[in-house]
């Protein structure tokens, strides 16, 4: 029936009609599942965003103090501040968080990425307040290949980035690392090892001065210039 | 089958049989003497320069690794045979061939069960599944090589190596690409060319991989047109990247002679079920296996690429079969 | 409507005889690309589920007024619909496993069992039918996934549902894991079945 309708094209009006009352149901359907849509968006995307941040809050002060500190920290329930802010620097924009406790900023924690072996390699960088070392890293997202590029998970390899200088880009070295900014590369897995020191390289070079101009701004509160990329959350 | 018959249908005329492809041209000579199994010793006799000097490299670790293989595969064909209740045709020692090539490319050093899991891949997902000898697409010890590289990549790596005391010094280097590749180590061309450095046992020695593959082009069991064609390519990107200086202590003598592109050219890319029927094909398909080696080895994150480069153009086969038919008499 | 299968039949028909991927060869991606691992293939077959029976529930209350040229565009908005809800609630309640199971989730969209069951089924027969008949098919796909899951997640990493039940000594079979083992399992089993069948049709 339907290739007769269209052979009409002359009468409008009876073509209108038509695919209005063919498409009631559709329509109907449409804003009903919409409307049920936004109400189950509306109700659960606080919920969803709390759970992406949580990620990276969770692991903050463990990134700032190290694990046996943050540990002690938690038991012995104090309290610390973090505040997120979004700080541009070399063309990409970083989400910072600043840890403070008893109002003092006690460490950064940046989040970055870049590409690694397989995908895109998420991970958080801590630095300690003048952002002069680093104090801890972790990996939140890879897809490196099981048995050896993730391997970049283990607690072992990321370690030995704490108390590295932020001054020197970190290099990834297969045999024994011997000078003081190197890195020993997962055997097997050597470009997921330089992906992952060449993120945190990049953020921190972009981030350093920036991160301690903050403190400065932080510390005299006097002399405080609204600062353009700095927004509260 | 069905499938094979199909895809032949356009080639040929309206009779219903099974089609035979006759690529060459007439007189078609039959050779009483040029079976499977003659084509298969010839292989096993090629192969005994490269397993002298791989003994001689790596011992004992050479010789347990190719035992392995070897039992293994022949025991996974007749189990396989029995399963699909074919006659007992271990005799025709493509088993065999499969095994002790699959013992040359694994590192000698890798522990025992990636041996026998190498080898049960190889007879059974590579041969096996597509009906048994003459119908696999794929290089049989290839699958299994493949299986296990991607299986179990930390000891398959060169690391794997490390670590061990052997009176040999070989053994506990990296292999010659790997040291390339990671650290800008260029190996004496002497020392790759006799075999005395690390790597598969197969692949070290290339003077042992030149005379047994020689060997096998002049009696015809293996044909010239495919290593002639890998080792074309290889020259001529090898010598470009000379020339534009890209690596300059890595020259091309020293790309033909490393890893296991001599071993693969000569043993592995000849295997006559996977490869092209046609002259033209054959070189067609060996170039292709050296452009795909030389792209891997400048921009992957492996250091080798014959063995994906072989699984490559083996799945291009039947394509080349199809576009280098010859035209017929008269047309 | 007379030789319609019943509710019943539907139901049992879905997890063995017609199993939707070993017998149909339907929703071949998440087959392939979620069943690394136990917990992640038992929650894409909870979200199927959920998927299935609402979608088939609602095709068959309004299947008197669906209008043939208009049936696929309200398939697919129904279940895209129940899609993003999962979506949605996975992403609050199940964080990390929201995030592993990464995109498979918005394609249940175009998974073709759903549209198959609401084409074959919920707009021809009635809701108590059609809700049977989800049922049987999640659980058919449910145990199809379990079937490439175990054997994916045992061998690659020698665990089952997170718990080590091989000795530490295993070597971790590494492509298990990754995608070509999602192929080799599902052929092998899916050859495993189809032999099974046959064997089953010479012996009658």
């Amino acid at each position: 029936m339907k290739p007769s309708e269209q052979t009409m094209p002359g009468d409008n009006n009876r073509i209108s009609n038509f695919f209005i009352f063919q498409a009631w149901l559709v329509l109907l359907l449409a804003s009903f599942f919409g409307a049920s849509l936004a109400g189950i968006q509306l109700t659960l995307s606080p919920k969803i965003e709390a759970n992406k941040l949580n990620e990276t809050l969770e692991k903050v002060p463990e990134l700032i103090f190290g694990a046996e500190a943050a540990q002690s920290f938690a038991e012995e329930n104090r309290q610390m501040d973090i505040e997120r802010q979004y700080i541009k620097a070399g063309n990409k924009i970083y989400s910072v968080f600043q840890a403070k406790t008893d109002d003092q900023t006690s460490g950064w924690v940046v989040k970055s990425s870049g590409q690694g072996y397989a995908d895109k390699i998420e991970l958080l960088v801590g630095v300690d307040a003048k952002a002069e070392t680093i104090s801890g890293l972790f990996i939140l997202d890879q897809k490196e290949t099981p048995g050896l590029g993730n391997k970049i998970m283990e607690q072992a390899w990321r370690n030995q980035f704490n108390n590295k200088s932020t001054q020197q880009p970190m290099t990834a070295v297969k045999t024994k690392a011997s000078a003081p900014n190197e890195i020993n590369a997962i055997t097997g897995a050597t470009i997921s090892s330089k992906a992952v020191c060449g993120i945190v390289n990049q953020s921190l070079n972009n981030l350093r001065q920036p991160l301690a101009k903050a403190l400065l701004n932080d510390q005299n509160p006097s002399d405080n210039q609204p600062n353009n990329h700095q927004e509260k959350k | 089958m069905s499938d094979t018959t199909q895809q032949n249908q356009p080639l040929q005329d309206e009779s219903s049989e099974v089609p035979v492809i006759q690529v060459g041209h007439s007189p078609h000579l039959s050779n009483e003497s040029f079976t499977t199994r003659r084509m298969m010793i010839d292989v096993l006799i090629a192969l005994l320069p490269v397993v002298g000097m791989s003994v001689y490299i790596f011992q004992m670790y050479a010789v347990k690794q190719m035992a392995i293989c070897l039992v293994t595969c022949l025991a996974a064909e007749a189990a396989f045979i029995k399963m699909r209740n074919r006659s007992f045709s271990l005799t025709d020692c493509s088993a065999a061939v499969t095994g002790i090539i699959l013992g040359l490319s694994l590192p000698a050093t890798a522990p025992w069960y990636v041996g026998v899991i190498a080898s049960v891949v190889a007879i059974g997902i590579g041969k096996v599944i597509f009906g048994g000898l003459g119908m696999n697409l794929f290089n049989p010890a290839m699958v299994g090589r493949a299986f296990v590289m991607i299986a179990f990549a930390g000891v398959m790596a060169a690391s794997g190596y490390e670590s061990l005391n052997t009176g040999i010094d070989a053994i506990t280097q990296a292999t010659p690409l790997n040291a390339f590749k990671q650290m800008g180590i260029s190996t004496s061309l002497t020392d790759l060319f006799f075999g005395l450095t690390n790597g598969s046992p197969g692949e070290t020695s290339a003077l042992a991989c030149l005379i047994g593959g020689i060997y096998l082009c002049i009696r015809r069991t293996a044909s010239w047109e495919i290593p002639a064609g890998i080792i074309a390519v290889v020259l001529i990107m090898g010598g470009l990247a000379d020339i534009m200086g890209s690596a300059s202590n890595w020259t091309v003598l020293h790309h033909l002679f490393s890893g296991s592109l001599l071993f693969g050219a000569f043993f592995i890319a000849t295997d006559p079920v996977s490869s092209p029927l046609t002259a033209k094909g054959k070189f067609i398909f060996g170039a292709g296996i050296g452009f795909f080696i030389m792209v891997l080895r400048f921009f992957s994150g492996y250091p080798e690429g014959v063995m994906f480069a072989v699984l490559f153009m083996n799945a291009l086969t039947p394509l080349l079969n199809r576009w280098t038919i010859p035209a017929a008499m008269g047309e | 409507m007379a030789d319609q299968p019943t509710a019943f039949e539907r139901f049992t028909q879905g997890i063995l005889p017609e199993n939707p991927v070993y017998r149909q060869l339907l929703g071949l991606c998440p087959v392939l690309a979620v069943t690394n691992s136990m917990q992640g293939a038992m929650t894409m077959a909870g979200a199927v589920l959920f998927v299935l029976l609402c979608a088939n529930v609602i095709i068959s209350l309004i299947r008197d007024l669906l209008k043939p040229h208009l049936r696929i565009v309200i398939f697919t908005l129904t279940i895209a619909t129940f899609v993003t809800i999962v979506d949605r609630f996975l992403a609050a309640y199940m964080y990390q496993m929201s995030k592993s199971l990464g995109p498979y989730i918005p394609l249940i969209i175009v998974n073709c069992i759903i549209i198959c069951r609401c084409e074959v089924c919920a707009s021809k027969q009635s809701v108590i039918t059609a809700a049977s008949d989800a049922v049987g098919q999640s659980l058919g796909f449910a145990l199809a996934l379990a079937s490439i899951a175990s054997v994916r997640e045992i061998l690659g990493t020698g665990m089952f549902f997170g718990f080590r039940v091989l000795p530490e000594m295993w070597p971790d079979w590494v492509i298990m894991v990754l995608p070509p083992g999602a192929f080799l399992t599902f052929g092998l089993l899916l050859g495993a079945v189809n032999w099974i069948v046959a064997m089953k049709k010479a012996k009658d």
